[in-house]
């Protein structure tokens, strides 16, 4: 019986779908091969993951390139006026000229986003799990989750500023009310999402409401939430440059909207670069807080895809 | 009320059975409309035993087995558990569905101590009892890999660790097998009989495999169609151990022969047309 039992063991390392190395040889194998392989074939060598991730970033950046270039040349062969459409190169220079004005308003806009941002965390995420915990909650909360959205920002962010004055808090209150709602839904929507099979299996092994919610309904709500946290993040910076706009006298927003009615407009793009940048960046810092915090996730739907379970 | 003769006064008093279902009656509502699933059933399981459930799909087993684990109330019947009716069986018995439902982001060890952890028990102390126990369950080696990288039968055995971690005396099986193929499946069922010898359980399992219900066990009840009740309760007295290769002998495909004609009366035949 045991022997059977080890013959069973014996045979799975060679089956194992597993993507970092369960033994040596797998991934030597799979490694070599793939320089010779199409990479689609072989995601799990870690040549062929680099190749994939060169490729799948190639792309975007030559389509960048590509329209960068035709820019550059319909405003030099145009003659179009700068205060019109500057060049990019004129946009670089002005990046490089004025890095110091710009740096310090950056960090201004900066720190909108990441304090309104991790309010709306922390709030979404108790709001999520108030709602989830309490059917009478849910029906009190959640419609006025949903309706909170349907008041435009625009026409609240002046009120804000009777309200809070015109310093820093109205612009975190901004980004806040924005980015809270699709981490809100997500979560809730994750904690929902909770296999009923897997509840009754905690409650046979005597597990209390509280446990089920900590140690099952949280672990499987985070890829949503971060799904939420995803799409939160990325319409906070658009969030702070609106609270900007409205009144301010610091930050990449107000600098915009300084810069436009003196026709500065390279400086104006020059922001509008930044702005995308700390967008991106923000948005791969969520990614990668992502893979480091449910790496099973993405791991499962890795060797599912590769089709070799 | 049958006279006790002196010498049996002083024996020992009869043991109650480990689990006795009686007159359970359960209903669910379907559309507005009350459906009859459970209705009348009654159930015996002697300490030790290996019980095996059968009957056509859709019957009840499941809901039966639920009602027996303390997941669901019976409209009506007692379930004992060592002769104590009111007593909170939740927790007390333990259950393992077909699906192996291995949480995803901990690895087989910390899956196998989910258990004792929900009790009380600290995790490090909950993954060293975890740990002396991958060998019996043939997961050496795999202790920190996550589920996904398991096969079905091991995702099955990792489960199974996880349910008798507890220590519960009596475990109730939902077509343990059913997500398996045909050859890890018979690795499992001899498995199984194994563990069982060797950790002396009380076992009561449900399997639509009627060479499975006869191989494992003493006793097989046979569950009519809705609404269900034991339509009979067949002693299977095959010598032990056995092993897969049993199949084959007269005595087994007699049983076999029987029981498979029992259920065919029991479906609702398929006409065409």
């Amino acid at each position: 019986m045991r022997r059977s039992v080890k013959e069973i063991e014996q045979e799975q390392p060679s089956e194992n779908p597993v993507s970092d190395g369960l033994t040596a040889t797998a991934s030597e194998a799979s490694g070599s091969s793939a320089i010779h392989v199409w990479p689609e074939a072989n995601r799990n060598g870690r040549m062929g993951a680099a190749l994939l991730r060169i490729r799948s970033w190639g792309i975007p950046i030559a389509i960048l390139a590509v329209l960068v270039g035709a820019w550059e040349l319909w405003v030099q062969l145009g003659d179009v006026p700068k205060w019109q459409l500057p060049a990019p190169s004129a946009v670089a220079v002005e990046l490089l000229d004025s890095r110091a004005l710009l740096w310090d308003h950056t960090l201004v806009t900066l720190q909108e986003v990441a304090l309104g941002f991790l309010a709306a965390l922390a709030a979404g995420v108790i709001v999520a799990a108030l709602i989830t915990y309490s059917r009478v909650l849910e029906s009190s909360i959640y419609p006025i989750v949903i309706a909170s959205q349907t008041v435009p920002v625009i026409a609240i962010a002046p009120l804000l500023l009777i309200w809070v004055g015109y310093g820093i808090e109205p612009k975190i209150i901004i980004v806040a009310l924005i980015s809270f709602y699709p981490i809100a839904v997500n979560t809730v929507d994750g904690m929902k999402s909770v296999d009923p099979d897997m509840v009754r299996m905690m409650r046979t092994l005597g597990a209390s409401r509280w446990q089920i919610f900590s140690k099952l309904q949280v672990p499987t709500s985070l890829p949503f939430m971060f799904s939420g946290i995803k799409i939160g993040i990325s319409v906070s910076v658009i969030a702070a440059v609106i609270g900007e706009w409205v009144g301010a006298s610091e930050g990449l927003g107000y600098l915009i909207t300084y810069s436009q009615p003196l026709f500065l407009t390279a400086r104006v793009f020059a922001a509008i670069v930044l702005l995308s940048i700390m967008g991106i960046s923000l948005f791969v810092l969520a990614s990668v807080l992502e893979r480091v915090m449910i790496p099973w996730y993405h791991t499962e739907k890795k060797s599912k895809s590769s089709g070799r379970i | 009320m049958v006279e006790k003769s002196p010498l049996q006064l002083t024996k020992q008093p009869t043991k109650h059975p480990t689990i006795f279902a009686d007159s359970i009656y359960k209903s669910y509502m379907v559309d507005g409309r009350r459906e009859p699933v459970l209705a009348g059933v009654n159930l015996t399981v002697n300490p030790g035993e290996l019980v095996t459930i059968i009957g056509p799909s859709g019957c009840g087993k499941s809901t039966l087995l639920n009602i027996i684990a303390g997941l669901d109330q019976p409209d009506s019947g007692t379930v004992e558990l060592d002769g104590d009716a009111g007593r909170n069986r939740l927790g007390s018995i333990g259950y393992m569905q077909q699906k192996d439902l291995l949480l995803p982001w901990r690895s087989v060890l910390d899956n196998a101590a989910l258990g004792l952890e929900i009790q009380g028990v600290p995790r490090r102390q909950a993954r060293q009892k975890a740990l002396e126990l991958t060998g019996l369950f043939g997961l050496a080696g795999f202790e920190h890999q996550y589920p996904f990288a398991l096969s079905g039968g091991m995702r099955q055995r990792a489960a199974f660790l996880r349910t008798m971690l507890l220590g519960q005396d009596v475990v109730l099986l939902d077509e343990p097998f059913g997500a398996l193929d045909a050859l890890t499946r018979v690795q499992m069922q001899e498995w199984l009989m194994d563990l069982w010898n060797t950790l002396k359980k009380t076992i009561v399992l449900i399997t639509h495999d009627v060479e499975e219900a006869i191989l494992l066990s003493d006793r097989v009840y046979v569950l009519s169609t809705r609404p269900a009740k034991i339509k009979l309760m067949m002693e299977i007295d095959l010598p032990r151990p056995r092993s897969f290769g049993n199949v084959t002998d007269p005595d087994f495909i007699e049983l076999k022969t029987r029981l498979l004609t029992l259920l065919h009366q029991e479906s609702p035949q398929m006409s065409v047309g």
